[in-house]
């Protein structure tokens, strides 16, 4: 078998494993197979990027990125085999070119020789490493593996699941969902102007496997006394990197293409070859490569200093049960979505300009779209970089072991009086308490007597059950018109219930529940006819008399919260029936537990005491 | 890299006029694009411009107690007492005590049987804001018994179909028992038309059309409710009536602001064919989430696991809230409203109270 049919073969297999543990990443499949959750992020943990940058930004290497080290074994020995072999993104791009192509051999030619731009990717690795060793981690805004995760995650195999959402259930929303699907669209299209466009311009991996790639023991060797200059070897070469005369080391992918299309069989794959036939290192020069350092560098104070992961923080930005302090977190958290992929109500969405520019991506949590839900920690079993950290539900909820420390609060919920149906407008509802998952409630309600329209009423004339009432007369004016109720408008029923206060002349007040109402007179109790007895309901204990203030309160359960008790999972809001883009309640990062021992505690301190 | 461009000293000359067989096949094409733009405007043209105001046809659901042959001498409330070991035979022992052929008097052979318990929370059964799972087991096993093609078991959740179908041990209960659990779809909605007008406020109605899981309903030939005997925030409780509120797809939390009137429209719209209330670990109080064992009580106030079957999901309700959550049943409002929407339909086998049928010996209890 020919060796370039084996790296198809190769590629194919790969692809066909990445897509599977990126499909499998759902939590209905890693509930059901608990065992997949190793093997899920593995292409995440074998990036050697994820692993140097976050090394840097944390100064340690979470769990399963040691993993990465076996990647740098076929590197160091054979060079950039990743790009051509193993990287889903590449084979994408591979396959583009090649099905996509309108070129004849001479244009194939030219299209393949080296060009300056090529350089690029090595000034966005600069500049992506200095910001990381600074503690602000954006690798992942054009990590292959990372940038293909997120694309698939948020727009792609959503736009799949669309026409078949009756079989597999409704697609999940993410926010900007059509700029992560436009990145990808245009990155996989300019393969037509620039083939392997992302591989050799953009791709920062690429760079970093080019830098080691530089001390591979094979490499790709030309006989020049067996060549002829016919250069027919660029015609399928995938890296650019010139095997025509002296090979560029850093940029070839192993593809083997050129070896198979020499005519004259003066191309090999050659054990320690000539140093004079080669070009080692990335042609980038110093000054450059200093200049993309220096944007790197600023790159974090500028991020910084507009303070929205300090002072000015967004309310909004509410991360993931188990994540780390916000700082911790934006140096870790490689913008993936395996989070946003794995939770099970869509809660967990990509930010856009939320947390900062540094945060773009980075998950947080929208209410409006699904909720926290209790028993679940699914998100941080397959966050690859420790941002959520890999908590039980007992760490969560505070059981168990964790009894003394509490449950993991994200946010606290507040209230919005002026939208709440029970606070102004007088509508029975408390969905919040029913939702409420904490046992207590964090959200309680209790009855409260609200005045209803134009509930200020005179009385008429009253019997020891039954009192008749005028509208409150204009002023200066002695008796206003009788009432016009609806009948029965004020039975209630045991949800709501309707009640008239007596205030008598003297100062006292008596309140009654009102029983059934005509147009005019209110009933509050019933009288035997015979003994004049009450029977039911009540009677007035002094005889209201004509002109006497009354008031017809409607009492019902109005909520309020308890933010001891609340966790911040956002069910509440979720369901809250006043739909509009803001609801009556809403959850806000603040009182989170994970900023609790960690600066000024903005965050953590403005709902609650310490705890 | 560039497209061929067209040689311009190379065109060939054009060698002679156009002939009649250039009209014709020139001609025809042009003749056929514009007849085609033509008759598809002439298909698709809307000349009223209503057409984007036009809504579907809203289903109407069936009664599924239609085709139930059932003496009208019988009890309509079962009651079986028993233990927690013996929840499969409490089942059996209440739907007999309907019926003198058991399930197989209510499922008929070749039925598609839809079982509607309450899934709607992420919680385990132990928690007992879900339906229990052995509950669910026995009665699809009953069914599959009499006969039933396909049972379904379906619900739509407050939290993630999938999570809250799996953690409350229903899934693998009703698999095992030979049932298949339908996972919910906005795409499985479709509007119902709970009455053929407008509801009226003054008669204490809300639902008109609304959307519903209709997938699972449009299949079935027969529906069986099971729900835990809860106690609900707002409501005062959650029972046989109130779970058919987990059918509604679409923003229906929005119904909390009338909650007696909705429970008694559901009651209205579903006619199931039987519902059995699960009273073996009732939420007394923290409802309907619940989430400690100290809100539980076994049996409720009476201290012993109970299934309870029947035909008369008012006063199946009833029933269960005075003798399982030991409360006054003036309170729970629904039941009245349900009274004056359904109760003078004679086929609805409705009493105004579950007293009524302890005078006339219509309540059964036994021991399982």
């Amino acid at each position: 078998m020919r060796i370039t049919t084996v790296r198809i073969l190769v590629q194919i297999l790969m692809m066909a494993l990445f897509l599977t543990f990126v499909f499998v990443t759902t939590f209905t499949h890693l509930d059901s197979a608990p065992a997949l959750k190793f093997w899920v992020s593995k292409f995440l943990d074998i990036d050697p990027l994820i692993a140097l940058a976050t090394a840097l930004s944390t100064h340690t290497l979470y769990k399963g990125l040691a993993w990465s080290l076996i990647l740098l074994i076929p590197t160091l020995l054979l060079g950039r085999f990743f790009c051509n072999w193993i990287c889903p993104f590449g084979t994408i791009h591979h396959f583009t070119g090649w099905i996509f192509n309108r070129r004849n051999a001479k244009q194939k030619i030219e299209s393949n020789r080296y060009q300056h731009n090529h350089a690029v990717k090595y000034y966005v690795l600069v500049a992506f490493l200095v910001a990381a060793a600074f503690g602000s981690l954006q690798i992942g805004l054009l990590d292959p593996i990372c940038l293909l995760h997120r694309s698939l995650t948020t727009a792609l195999l959503p736009a799949l699941n669309m026409p078949v959402a009756e079989t597999f259930g409704d697609p999940k929303l993410h926010s900007f969902a059509w700029v992560t699907g436009f990145i990808v669209l245009v990155l996989v299209g300019m393969n037509l102007v620039i083939p392997r466009f992302f591989c050799r311009v953009l791709c920062p991996l690429g760079a970093l496997l080019g830098v080691f790639s530089r001390f591979s023991l094979w490499r790709i060797e030309r006989d020049p006394s067996k060549c002829t200059n016919c250069d027919t070897c660029l015609k399928n070469c995938e890296g650019a990197c010139d095997p025509h005369t002296q090979l560029r080391k850093s940029e070839c992918f192993v593809c083997f293409n050129c070896i198979e299309d020499c005519p004259h069989g003066s191309l090999s794959f050659a054990f320690l070859p000539a140093r004079e036939h080669e070009v080692t290192w990335p042609e980038v020069p110093a000054r450059r490569a200093a200049l993309a350092g220096v944007a790197g560098l600023m790159f974090f104070p500028f991020t910084k200093l507009s303070g929205k992961s300090t002072r000015d923080f967004s309310a909004r930005v509410i991360r993931p049960p188990g994540s780390v302090e916000e700082q911790e977190f934006l140096a870790r958290c490689i913008k993936c979505e395996q989070c946003m992929r794995v939770c099970p109500t869509n809660v967990l969405q990509p930010a856009m300009l939320e947390a900062g520019v540094e945060g773009l991506w980075t998950p947080i949590m929208n209410y409006r779209m699904g909720h926290c839900q209790l028993n679940c920690t699914a998100c941080g079993q397959v966050c690859p970089t420790g941002a959520i950290q890999r908590i039980s539900v007992d760490e969560k909820l505070g059981l168990g072991p964790y009894a003394a420390q509490g449950p993991i609060r994200i946010g606290t919920a507040h209230y919005d009086f002026g939208r709440c149906l029970p606070w102004s407008k007088n509508l029975p509802c408390v969905v919040c308490e029913e939702v409420c998952p904490t046992s207590p409630k964090a959200i309680h309600s209790e009855y409260k007597k609200l005045l209803i329209r134009e509930g200020k009423k005179q009385v008429f004339s009253a019997t020891a059950t039954t009192v008749t009432l005028a509208d409150y007369p204009p002023p200066g004016e002695p008796v206003g018109e009788l009432c016009t109720f609806r009948p029965n408008e004020f039975r209630g029923d045991q949800t709501t219930t309707y009640h008239v206060e007596i205030v008598h002349r003297n100062g006292i007040s008596e309140t009654h529940r009102i029983r059934a109402n005509d147009s005019d007179t209110l009933l509050i109790g019933e009288l035997d006819p015979t003994s004049g007895e009450l029977v039911s309901g009540s009677s007035f204990a002094r005889m209201p008399v004509r002109g006497t203030v009354a008031a017809v309160y409607t009492e019902l359960q109005v909520p309020k919260i308890d933010t001891d008790l609340c966790i911040g999972c956002g069910i509440c809001e979720k369901e809250c029936p006043v739909a509009g883009d803001r609801r009556a309640v809403y959850v806000t990062a603040e009182g989170e537990t994970r900023s609790q021992h960690y600066g000024s505690g903005d965050r953590n301190r403005s709902v609650r005491l310490l705890k | 890299m560039k497209a061929k461009q067209p040689n311009q000293d190379n065109q060939p000359e054009a060698s002679r006029e156009w002939t009649r067989r250039d009209l014709l096949v020139r001609g025809g094409q042009t003749a056929a694009v514009a007849g085609l733009a033509a008759g598809a405007a002439w298909y698709l043209h809307d000349p009223r411009g209503d057409a984007g105001l036009q809504l579907p046809e809203p289903i109407h659901l069936k009664d599924y107690f239609a085709n139930v042959d059932f003496p009208v001498d019988r009890p309509r409330i079962s009651v079986a007492w028993g233990a927690l070991e013996t929840i499969e035979r409490m089942v059996q022992a209440a739907v007999e005590g309907l019926h003198p052929e058991g399930m197989k008097g209510f499922v008929s052979r070749g039925d598609v049987v839809l079982l509607k318990p309450n899934v709607g929370f992420d919680r385990g059964p132990e928690l007992g804001a879900t339906t229990n799972p052995m509950v669910v087991a026995a009665v699809a096993r009953l069914c599959r018994e009499a006969g039933a093609r396909k049972v379904i078991v379906a619900d739509n959740p407050i939290e993630n179909p999938g999570a809250c179908f799996a953690k409350s041990g229903i899934k693998t209960a009703a698999e095992t028992a030979g049932a298949s659990v339908m996972i919910h779809s906005n795409a499985h909605d479709a509007m119902v038309a709970v009455r053929d007008r407008e509801p009226d406020p003054a008669k204490q109605e809300a639902l008109g059309v609304w959307p519903i899981f209709w997938k699972p309903l449009k299949e079935a030939d027969k529906v069986i409710g099971i729900a835990p005997v809860k106690d609900h925030n707002l409501c005062h409780a959650s029972m046989a009536m109130k779970n058919w509120y987990g059918l509604l797809g679409g923003r229906r939390n929005q119904f909390h602001q009338a909650i007696h009137n909705i429970v008694s429209d559901l009651g209205f719209m579903m006619r199931p064919t039987l519902v059995i209330a699960d009273g073996i670990r009732v939420m007394m109080r923290n409802g309907p989430t619940g989430g400690r064992l100290e809100d539980l009580a076994i049996g409720g106030v009476t201290g012993r696991p109970v299934v309870v079957a029947s035909v008369d999901q008012l006063a199946c309700d009833g029933w269960c809230f005075e003798n399982l959550l030991g409360r006054d049943p003036a309170v729970l409002a629904y039941l009245d409203l349900a009274w004056e929407k359904f109760g003078h339909d004679p086929a609805r086998l409705v009493a105004r109270s579950w007293r009524e049928y302890e005078q006339q010996g219509k309540i059964i209890e036994q021991d399982a």
